[in-house]
């Protein structure tokens, strides 16, 4: 009894040491910045981001009163989901693809990690390039293949504007989700699948029965850290269509940037992040619960 | 291989490593002077590298560093700068910039930095920070904004608005030729709402007689007219290209540029970006037309240098100043960027005696100062392009539509 | 038999179309990046749109690297990103192990402590980062941008490298134990090898996004000399036009880096000894 107890302490002296480095740079970086947020947001601030006077929760009701908050809630909410789904569809889809052996496998890799190696904002340009009404090639192939005679001006109607910035946010992402799942694949012994096969199961069972429960916890860390990215993606939206035409590609994060930056509205723009992080910590919360389930 | 790899990888990073810890910024020992250059195009990274040398030159006990920054950055740049503590001695800022920055008394008097001799030789038509005896921006690029004839497409040069839109109607010829170009989607300006405004004599807010702005009125009469012509031009005569309401002001210039249209509002800069672009026809510069029944009236945009309350050298920056704006310096910045010069002594100068200096002179004589110099403009413009866009996208009617704007205005300013 | 392969053949023609056609959404923006840096300026907004340029300019490539300094930013890149990836790797290799094998209070807190940080974009928290770091005087300097892009990519790494050290079975390191091995040498010989892939993903991961990354450096950095890459092609974006050949050429040299990386470490991606760690 006693040996346990004492291999136990000597375990968590050596993680509290392990851990100590990252945590100690983490914490002392961001706790200021963390409840300076806070802060911001129960407090009427200057246009320098000066706390003026102490206000309560007066900025969230004032937040909670205005109908475009809620539309760009719900546009948020809508934006992240899609973004995930789409994520994992194509990351697993490339995934899949990639795990098997064949020739030119490493060309094929390199290929899917491009869009990944270019900078977002400079990635954002050239597809703004891309979708150009008269200059750009997207719709010049389009009309000259025939594939679509008539493509709309993809960033300057409402749902045109939503698909192409949502396509473009899930481009971006699907070489990091792909490249994890692929990851995660190969610690999947082989042995299963040929037992599987034995056995008569097809591609499909196999897939469901095999591959997804044992990259699991992949999965889960993934869609949650896709789901946060996506949540608070600014670069593509902004950089394409300002979050416009008429605020239809608008979420939280165009709009706490618009508030704090452009309007100096640092208040307002606190509080809407506040939100953010309060809805991000639910579903984390819940989302950690299901990782952490796998270790009973 | 792997062990090359390896040695190569930590020779590298041994190497490196003393670059990461210790590189910094400017030199310790002298007096550092930061500015913030924005870049304007065709303004190069030799010439500024020879500037700052020119200047350490004359100069060396002073150490400056002209930081380039992108002109859409430059605001998120400068404002982190300041709210973080941290602001450089000078930059460059958008006229609207100045308003928003006194009350935090963040900028300073320029004439307490820059000597008198500088400050003289610049037009006093362009000194929109001025307040009182204070000069709280020194003007660096002032500009009028007119209109440019692509003369192989047509020769006729409208005197009003109503004039330009049959010509346009005449010549239109998609997808080849478009009688005229306009941008539809939100931008960081609203001047290609404005022009049309002015044009019908009208404005964004009411003006006491000394200078103060009072009640929003952009769903006053005449733009509520303005507004209804750029709705008509583009969804009703089709005059303009086919994608207008996804194009903004940069996306849709290079369309004239590859001429392939008649008439487009534009600014100084038309030339510069014409021969970047290769193109190869004649143009005629006019001034704005205004509606009928009314004179023109352009825009006039001027941008500023200002230089910050808590720098930490702004001797140093008014030194720099009155550097920079000697004849030889600014004058070549002047060319390079294509604006007329702001300084009387380089306005005299040859190289500024062409049709389209004359053009922007002229239109600068009727133009309007812009932006209009009130707090909290940058939310204004965004409530007036929204509206704007759901006008052009067909979801709401003018009228209502600059009404909610005024009034969201109105309170966002607290007018009643 | 014969039917068998003959499927065999047939699925594998199908996939090889499959991820050929999806290669092709993927990288249509870089064909598009491609056609642009070969044209010279006067083509870039031709009045009829084109793929294939009508007069190739390669001086385009020079230009980048000649004119406009390209080499500087490469270096900047290169030294930030280099520098953000060792950091990150020192700081989350131990916690990953800690939080993925030891036992003690506060395990799940920690873990959630580390996501905490990605809930605010750094949109939010640059302005007050931007204090703290001119208080530290780390302003304008590398090691400030290495340390703040630590700060933003430990979360990823501690989450992904713990879920595979912990997907490696106690018995592989124990049998390490009873072979005489410290917990040193365990780690070292064992257990990073298994966990490879996890590593792998990691390093990349950092690498990339701070090779990547914008708005710390544009509100950082004052010295000229200092910037990277994102921000040195952002320069091509003027107020009036952009120039888009410029722009494209410079972007496909910036990609190579990460290109190169990757190719030479992706073998890693294999797993280890065993063949596979995770059992059903």
């Amino acid at each position: 009894m006693g040996r346990k107890t004492t291999s136990l302490n000597r375990e968590a002296t050596l993680a509290y040491f392990l851990i100590l480095p990252s945590s100690v740079v983490l914490v002392s970086l961001m706790l200021y910045p963390i409840v300076y947020v806070f802060l911001m947001s129960v407090f009427k601030t200057n246009k320098l981001a000066g706390l003026v006077e102490f206000s309560g929760l007066r900025n969230y009701h004032q937040l909670a009163r205005n109908p475009v908050f809620w539309a760009q809630l719900l546009r948020t909410l809508v934006w992240t989901t899609i973004g995930i789904i789409g994520h994992l569809f194509f990351g697993m889809v490339f995934a899949l693809l990639l795990n098997r052996e064949f020739t030119g496998r490493k060309i094929a890799r390199l290929f899917l990690i491009v869009p990944w190696a270019a900078a977002i904002p400079i990635s954002a340009m050239i597809w703004k390039w891309v979708f150009d009404p008269e200059f750009g090639l997207l719709n010049y192939s389009l009309r000259a293949s025939g594939l679509w005679s008539k493509p709309p001006a993809w960033l300057g109607l409402p749902i045109s504007a939503f698909t192409a910035v949502m396509w473009v946010d899930i481009w971006v992402g699907i070489p990091f989700v792909a490249l994890v799942l692929l990851a995660g694949m190969q610690g999947i012994s082989k042995d299963l699948y040929e037992s599987a096969e034995i056995d008569g199961a097809g591609r499909w069972v196999s897939f469901w029965r095999i591959t997804v429960p044992c990259i699991r916890h992949i999965i889960i860390i993934a869609t949650l850290l896709t789901a946060l990215w996506t949540f608070n993606d600014f670069n593509v939206i902004y950089i394409l269509t300002r979050g416009g035409p008429a605020g239809s590609t608008d979420i939280l994060i165009t709009s706490i940037y618009r508030n704090g930056f452009e309007w100096l509205r640092f208040d307002r723009a606190s509080t809407m992040s506040i939100v953010t992080f309060i809805i991000l910590t639910v579903f984390s919360l819940l989302y950690a619960r299901l990782y952490f389930r796998d270790e009973h | 291989m792997k062990k090359i790899g390896i040695v190569c990888i930590v020779a590298l990073v041994v190497l490196l490593l003393p670059a990461m810890v210790f590189a910094g910024g400017q030199d310790e020992g002298k007096g550092n002077v930061t500015f913030y250059m924005a870049l304007y195009d065709g303004l190069d990274q030799e010439f500024l590298d020879e500037l700052e040398a020119g200047f350490m030159a004359e100069n060396p006990d002073l150490s400056l560093e002209i930081v380039p920054v992108q002109w859409d950055r430059l605001r998120d740049k400068v404002t982190t700068a300041i709210a973080g503590g941290n602001p450089p001695d000078g930059s460059i800022i958008d006229t609207n910039w100045i308003l928003e920055f006194m009350p935090l008394d963040a900028i300073d008097d320029i004439h307490q930095y820059v000597s008198k001799e500088t400050t003289d030789n610049v037009f006093d038509s362009t000194k929109v920070g001025q307040f009182g005896p204070r000069l709280m921006g020194l003007p660096v690029a002032a500009g009028a904004r007119i209109m440019a004839v692509n003369t192989e497409i047509t020769t006729k040069v409208p005197r009003t608005l109503e004039e330009m839109r049959e010509e346009a109607i005449r010549v239109n010829n998609p997808p080849n030729t478009y009688g005229y170009v306009m941008p539809g989607k939100k931008y960081i300006e609203l001047t290609d709402f404005a022009y049309y405004v002015y044009a019908a004599g009208g404005d964004f807010f009411e003006r006491g007689a000394d200078g103060s702005y009072g009640k929003c009125i952009v769903n006053s009469p005449a733009c509520v007219k303005a507004l209804k012509f750029m709705t008509q031009l583009g969804n009703v005569d089709k005059v303009v290209q086919d994608g207008w309401i996804a194009m903004d002001r940069m996306e849709t210039h290079p369309i004239f540029y590859a001429g392939k249209a008649a008439y487009v509002f534009i600014g100084s800069w038309v030339e510069s970006a014409m021969k970047e672009q290769g193109a190869t026809f004649k143009t005629v510069y006019a001034p704005i037309p205004g509606f009928e029944g009314q004179t023109p009236t352009s825009l006039v945009v001027v941008d500023n240098i200002a230089i910050y309350k808590d720098a930490k050298n702004k001797e140093g920056m008014g030194k720099f100043l009155d550097f920079f704006y000697q004849d030889e310096w600014k004058a070549r910045f002047d060319e390079m960027v294509g604006f007329p010069p702001v300084t009387i002594s380089a306005s005299k100068l040859p190289q500024f005696k062409n049709p389209l200096y004359d053009a922007l002179a002229e239109a600068a004589k009727y133009g309007k100062g812009w932006t209009p110099m009130v707090e909290g403009w940058s939310e204004a413009r965004d409530i007036i392009w929204d509206q704007i866009v759901q006008v052009f996208l067909g979801r709401k009617e003018a009228q209502p539509a600059l009404d909610e704007a005024a009034k969201a205005i109105d309170e966002l300013r607290g007018i009643n | 038999m014969n039917t068998k392969l003959k499927r065999g053949q047939l699925r594998l023609t199908l996939v090889t179309v499959l991820l050929a056609v999806l290669l092709l959404f993927m990288l249509f923006p870089f064909m598009v990046m491609i056609s642009t840096m070969l044209k010279p300026g006067n083509e870039v907004y031709s009045a009829s749109p084109h793929w294939i340029p009508h007069k190739v300019r390669l001086q385009n490539f020079v230009d980048v690297w000649v004119k406009y300094n390209l080499l500087r930013y490469f270096q900047n890149s290169l030294i930030i990103a280099m520098g953000t990836t060792l950091l990150n790797m020192v700081l989350s290799v131990p916690a990953a192990y800690a939080v993925a094998r030891l036992r003690f209070r506060g395990r799940k807190f920690v873990l959630y402590l580390y996501l905490v940080i990605q809930m605010f974009s750094p949109v939010i928290v640059v302005i007050s980062l931007f204090k703290t770091f001119a208080s530290i005087g780390l302003l304008d300097s590398y090691l400030g941008l290495i340390i703040v892009n630590t700060v933003f990519t430990l979360a990823f790494s501690i989450w992904m490298m713990s879920g595979y050290f912990r997907s490696i079975p106690k018995e592989i390191e124990e049998a390490g134990f009873i072979d005489g091995c410290s917990r040193l040498q365990t780690i070292g010989r064992i257990i990073i090898p298994i966990a490879a892939p996890g590593i792998v993903v990691a390093l990349i991961y950092t690498f990339i996004t701070s090779w990547n990354e914008f708005l710390f450096a544009l509100s950082f950095l004052q010295s000229e000399r200092l910037m990277p890459l994102t921000i040195g092609l952002y320069n091509f974006v003027g107020r009036w036009t952009t120039q888009w050949e410029y722009l494209c050429a410079a972007s496909f040299f910036a990609i190579l880096p990460v290109l190169i990386l990757f190719y030479f470490i992706e073998k890693n991606l294999i797993a280890g000894l065993t063949g596979g760690a995770v059992k059903a």
